[in-house]
């Protein structure tokens, strides 16, 4: 089987990968990294979306052996230890979650988003959020939790 | 220390984990050695089974079993049974009961119905070994139209069960409503469809189980709704004690009802895991999860309604076709009957009532509840009615609703339908609602509207509701001698935050640091019972016996209060956290008792330490009844046929609210979730073939954030029933039923005066640009 090397969270990592096993597959079984989460098979919900070399991708649309190599973001390592990231935060102070498998996702897809719009309108917001199912809010405080998590951002 | 009351926003003590990655979900669960169980789905629609080659499989790379469904057979475990609330037909006969088997040994009767179950080192080699399951197959026709299925010569689904029929019901008085029909001015008459949905939890449905040989017992995680019912009925299926299961909820992932039943995979996974004695996984994937999580709704309808010229409601009468699937769900023949009959004619009064109903078998999976499971159902059946009547007798919609809604002054009554209505202001609302809609500023919006090409909408949609589930409540408080407390309950939370709301209830109550308050839900060892999810039940019940919980640990505090002031328990007082000695200066806080009650030396006799942990079961009288109003403007291109829903308003009468941010957040799910089935939702099955041609989330639509409106929420809490001790009334399933006949009248509104008097849900573009042009014909 082929070894692959990545850089996740901050953390140099190496496995061994089937040719077909998927990006999230890897973070999930091989690294026990399990915040990241797969809803679909069809690449429709952003339950497994990370940041590869800084872009949100969706980690099941991509093969671990393609992620060789690159540098790795997911939901662990978003917070500063203990303390929330302002988005985090915002997400919990609206009550932008309630069963929180969509969470994850949710989280990395809205930092992509401010990282490139810093200041989003709600409609930029949820036109950026076409990626992302949540079946459980109605989408409405996630919304307002990007929206005030940008705020927090911009400081 | 953080004091908590009812009624504050209390942000979530589960948000931390979900946050940061460490919820704790099935398939997050892994026990050292363990194996990866997929099951093997049946491809047809019907068939009947030949016979299996299991040799290739078994032979397959890290195959460590395979059972199919002959195998199954043979070891002779039950059937899946059904739990239905109603078991008698009309004329007192019981309902048809096919028996459901885990896997299907002879013959298939949906596409998705589990033949085999194949366990291997990895779930990649079990998927593997699967492709080399050799299933003879004989395909048989099939039918998957409820109310073709019971039309004379359908493809019969079961030996022994005539014309497919499996019930056969009725509530109301025929005779009585026909004369009131008779007497009214006319008769209002609509046919209408609600559409087959299904709950599509974002997580998809697991389970892992480990077995111990030692004392042949296992312990099984499952994303479930349901930990006790469904561990009892899942050792029925096996033959075993149920105590021999302990059964936990992890962290679930949303339920909806689509993980309230029993299915299957438990049994198979329990099976194997005794079978190899090593632990045993299985998670379904999407495409699966389509297949063969139960669906909702679903029912053919012909409503009439008896009125009066001048908008004065006589008489309603319904007659519906439902389904049940290939089998009786656990809830089952509940659903298109008692579940749908009881909230008929929402808020509004009428002489008499009469809801007739037929449901059947079809080559589809099982139908159990959705959301709401028939309150949806009759909310959108009476809503749509009174619109058309509003349109047929030329009176504004609001204001047919306004004269027809019963009064303060006739609370409590019991409905036609046996509904006993103990409380609410129907009018109240109505108006509360209608004030936030800003009906001055519609005309102008509405101009505007149509300057752009479009056509704006409006609708009102006052509803009715009640709760369910199961009738009993246990919640078990255990505290440290540093004050800390543990809160054990049985209702189980699938993302609605009672692990922060049920804490909540007891620091209030006894006046307790919420943040040292810990908190265990669905684990069969942490209460000897629990009803799990299902019928918004959570503050209800769970709500409740925290409550009586709180109550009787209060009431020895205050025993053991009087033992250390040296007075009578009648002298105690507790107030604001604390024991209080009339007429004195005694006072010790609660945490102050909870350090005694570890304290030989300062218990009274009879009092042993530790013995304020209590346990409680709490017992529901009466089932409560949530009602509100919704509203929703819309905006139509009658070019594309494309819907906007512009803006989404809601007054709830939940009773007593908690939390209102997490009741906030059960409405605008609920909205969502009636959104999606009024515009986008639909399971459709290919008649010819019986496939399920919505198996995916390209194919079935659930809405996405671009697709909601704003939502303004407000509540009525002048009526918190009677009925439970908190005074709540249920909060989780209104949005699926205000929301769907909200939108739909609206986009009839907005299309008013091109001839277009009914679409079939879901308004997709399609249907509402090929209503308009049928119209224009
Ligand atoms: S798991 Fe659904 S998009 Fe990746
Ligand atoms: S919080 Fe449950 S899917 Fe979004």
């Amino acid at each position: 089987m082929p070894s692959i090397s990545m850089t996740v969270n901050g953390q140099a990592v190496t496995g061994e990968v089937e040719g077909r096993t998927l990006l999230v597959e890897f973070l999930r079984d091989t690294l026990g990294l399990t915040g990241t989460h797969v809803g679909c098979d069809t690449s429709q919900c952003g339950a497994c979306v990370i940041h590869l070399d800084g872009v949100s991708v969706k980690s099941c649309a991509v093969l671990a052996l393609n992620a060789d190599g690159a540098e790795v973001l997911t939901i662990e390592g978003v917070a500063d230890g203990d303390d929330l990231h302002p988005m985090q935060e915002a997400f919990r102070e609206h009550h932008g979650l309630q069963c929180g498998f969509c969470t994850p996702g949710m989280v990395l897809t809205a930092l992509a988003l401010v990282a490139d719009n810093p200041d989003p309108t709600d409609a930029e917001v949820r036109h950026g959020l076409e990626g992302n199912l949540c079946r459980c809010t109605g989408y409405q405080n996630i919304v307002h939790a990007i929206l005030d998590g940008a705020k927090r951002m911009r400081g | 220390m953080n004091k908590v009351s009812f009624g504050d926003t209390v942000r979530r003590a589960e948000d931390h984990r979900f946050l940061t990655g460490k919820g704790n979900y099935i398939d997050d669960i892994t026990m050292p050695g363990q194996a990866h169980g997929v099951v093997v789905r049946s491809p047809y629609a019907h068939a009947r089974i030949n016979g299996f080659d299991a040799d290739a499989a078994r032979r397959a790379p890290g195959v460590l079993l395979v059972v199919t469904g002959a195998d199954w057979a043979a070891q002779g475990f039950g059937p899946i049974p059904t739990k239905s609330a109603v078991k008698e037909n009309r004329d007192g006969t019981p309902i048809a009961v096919p028996d459901r088997p885990c896997l299907a040994h002879d013959r298939v009767r949906y596409v998705g119905e589990g033949v085999a179950f194949i366990v291997a080192e990895t779930r990649d080699q079990a998927r593997d070994a699967a492709e080399l399951l050799d299933v003879d197959y004989a395909p048989m026709d099939a039918v998957t139209h409820p109310v073709k299925a019971l039309e004379p010569g359908a493809p019969q689904l079961h030996d022994g069960i005539a014309d497919n029929l499996c019930v056969d019901w009725e509530l109301g008085d025929a005779e009585a409503t026909e004369a009131a029909m008779r007497a009214a001015d006319r008769i209002v008459r609509l046919e209408l469809h609600n559409n087959r949905v299904t709950g599509a939890p974002i997580e998809p449905r697991g389970a892992i189980a480990s077995y111990d040989a030692g004392t042949d017992s296992y312990l099984m995680y499952q994303a479930t709704q349901n930990i006790h019912a469904n561990r009892n009925t899942t050792a029925e299926i096996l033959g075993i004690e149920a105590d021999k299961i302990r059964h936990v909820g992890p962290d679930v992932g949303g339920g909806f009802g689509a993980k309230n039943s029993v299915y299957p995979e438990p049994a198979l996974v329990l099976h194997a895991a005794k079978t190899l004695n090593r632990p045993v996984k299985w998670v379904n994937d999407r495409a699966e999860s389509f297949l063969s999580d139960t669906h909702g709704r679903s029912q053919y309808s012909t409503v009439e309604l008896g009125v009066d010229d001048d908008g004065t409601f006589r008489a309603l009468r319904t007659t519906t076709v439902g389904e049940l699937g290939a089998y009786c769900g656990t809830v089952g023949a509940f659903t298109p009957t008692g579940g749908s009959a009881r909230t008929q004619g929402g808020p509004y009064g009428f002489e008499a009532m009469y809801y007739s109903a037929r449901a059947g078998f079809t080559n589809t999976a099982p139908l159990d509840p959705y959301r709401g499971a028939g309150r949806p159902e009759g909310s959108f059946q009476i809503e749509r009615i009174v619109e058309k009547a509003a349109r047929e007798l030329g009176i504004d919609p609001v204001e047919l609703r306004r004269k027809n809604l019963i009064p303060k002054e006739r609370l409590p009554l019991k409905t036609a339908m046996g509904l006993d209505v103990d409380c609410g202001d129907f009018p109240t609302v109505f108006e509360q609602a209608l004030a936030m809609t800003d009906r001055v500023g519609f005309q102008a919006r509405k101009a505007a509207s149509e300057a752009a090409g479009k056509r704006l909408g409006f609708a009102i949609a006052p509803y009715l509701e009640c709760t369910g589930g199961m009738p009993k409540e246990h919640a078990v408080v255990t505290f440290t001698a540093d004050g800390s407390a543990h809160l054990a309950v049985g209702s189980q939370s699938t993302g609605m935050g009672h692990e922060t709301a049920l804490p909540q209830i007891l620091a209030a109550t006894l006046g307790l640091d919420m943040a040292r308050i810990g908190f265990t839900q669905a684990d069969t060892d942490a209460t000897p019972l629990g009803g799990g999810h299902g019928g918004s039940r959570g503050m209800e019940m769970g709500g409740n016996a925290v409550l009586q919980t709180a109550g009787e640990i209060i009431e020895k505090g205050r025993a053991i209060a009087a033992h250390l002031f040296e007075t009578d328990v009648d002298k105690i007082d507790f107030e604001d956290g604390s024991f209080f000695e009339k007429d004195t200066n005694h006072i010790a806080s609660m945490t102050e008792i909870i350090a005694a009650s570890f304290d030989p030396e300062r218990l009274p006799d009879g009092m042993e330490p530790g013995s304020l942990n209590t346990g409680s079961t709490f017992e529901r009288g009466i089932i409560s009844i949530p009602n509100g109003c919704h509203a929703a403007e819309v905006e139509v291109d009658p070019d594309t046929g494309a819907i906007a829903v512009t803006g989404f308003w809601v007054v709830d009468d939940f009773g007593t609210i908690i939390n209102p941010m997490l009741a906030d957040g059960q409405v605008m799910g609920g909205v969502g979730q009636g959104l999606g089935q009024a515009l986008m939702e639909n399971a459709v099955y290919d008649e010819a073939s019986g496939q399920l041609v919505t198996g995916s989330l390209i194919d079935y639509a659930l809405p996405r954030a671009d697709d909601m409106p704003p939502m303004t929420l407000e509540y009525y809490e002048g009526a918190p029933t009677k009925k439970n001790p908190l005074g709540v009334k249920g909060a989780g399933e209104a949005g699926c039923c205000g929301a769907p006949p909200a939108i739909v009248n609206a986009v009839l509104d907005a299309l008013d005066g091109l001839g277009v008097t009914h679409i079939e849900m879901p308004l997709t573009p399609e249907a509402v640009w090929r209503a308009i042009d049928a119209a224009g014909s």
